[in-house]
């Protein structure tokens, strides 16, 4: 499912299709998250990439919609065959790579089941988790930062322009 | 009640049990691989952003499979999978605010029309 999807991503004919087999892929990588041993991991998968994400890009195609010619030649540059050589090329290299590799003494069930587990090693309280308190800080220092800029880039700034960005 | 055969058992069995490692790492290639295929081809500068987070997803994907597989990991990979996904909202919302400004000062979202960063 969520390879079907991403393959409908790329190649759906309306970006609002793209949009909703984006999500239909978010939502298969979540399973697999529950699969291994991360639930709360999962929970964010869908509340943030399922909910928020996918709410974000759709009122992007909204304001940036055009009457569009849905035919593959307007919709897909001309490197379609090489960049299909080169994606199948890195696919193929990175799962080789990864499949020949002896992953010694693999077993499945040590990732954090307990949700409480998880958030202090999040909080970086857990031992061998310090970098955590760092990093959590340095996340939200960027969130902030990012919500800033994109008000800032998206302003429609007073007296350039026309409204619906004719330029003179 | 009646009696399960044996092949339909094992298949059971096989279902249920955990699947190997290399099992997400491929899918996680695969997922990786198709974003970059559709981040090279498509036009549109908004189908670039989804590739894109689909090539994110790939990567968590298997951050989080190694988190969980390897013994000395400890599970801490699913934390930095969440900081990987605080990243990935802000660089939407950034994202999608260039987006924006690029389509009210030039009427599209086509990134081959797009080549100058004067506005």
């Amino acid at each position: 499912m969520t390879l079907v999807s991403a393959l409908g991503v790329v190649l759906s004919r309306s970006v609002v299709h793209s949009a909703l087999f984006m999500s239909g892929s978010f939502l298969g990588v979540s399973g697999f998250f529950v699969m291994l041993n991360a639930p709360a991991l999962a929970a964010f998968q869908v509340l943030i990439y399922v909910g928020a994400v996918t709410v974000v890009i759709l009122f992007g195609i909204m304001f940036t919609q055009k009457p569009q010619v849905r035919r593959y030649r307007t919709i897909i540059n001309r490197q379609f065959w090489a960049g299909f050589l080169v994606a199948v090329g890195v696919g193929a290299f990175l799962a080789y790579v990864l499949s020949a590799e002896d992953w010694g003494g693999a077993e499945a069930g040590n990732g954090p089941r307990q949700v409480g587990a998880f958030g202090r090693d999040l909080l970086g309280v857990s031992q061998g988790a310090e970098i955590f308190t760092l990093l959590y800080e340095v996340a939200s220092v960027l969130l902030l930062v990012a919500v800033v800029a994109a008000i800032v880039v998206s302003r429609r700034k007073i007296g350039e322009g026309v409204d619906r960005g004719v330029r003179e | 009640m009646p009696q399960i055969p044996t092949q339909v058992q094992e298949f059971l069995d096989t279902l249920v049990a955990a699947p190997p490692l290399e099992g997400y790492l491929v899918v996680g290639a695969i997922l990786f691989a198709i974003g970059a295929w559709g981040a090279l081809i498509r036009r549109n500068a908004l189908v670039v952003f989804m590739c894109v987070e689909l090539m994110i997803n790939g990567v968590n994907l298997t951050l989080v499979a190694f988190a969980d597989y390897l013994p000395n990991a400890g599970g801490l990979g699913v934390s930095y999978a969440v900081l990987v996904l605080a990243i990935a909202a802000a660089e939407v919302a950034v994202g999608l605010a260039i987006v924006l400004a690029v389509f009210r000062s030039r009427r599209t979202v086509n990134v081959d029309e797009v080549t100058s960063m004067r506005g």
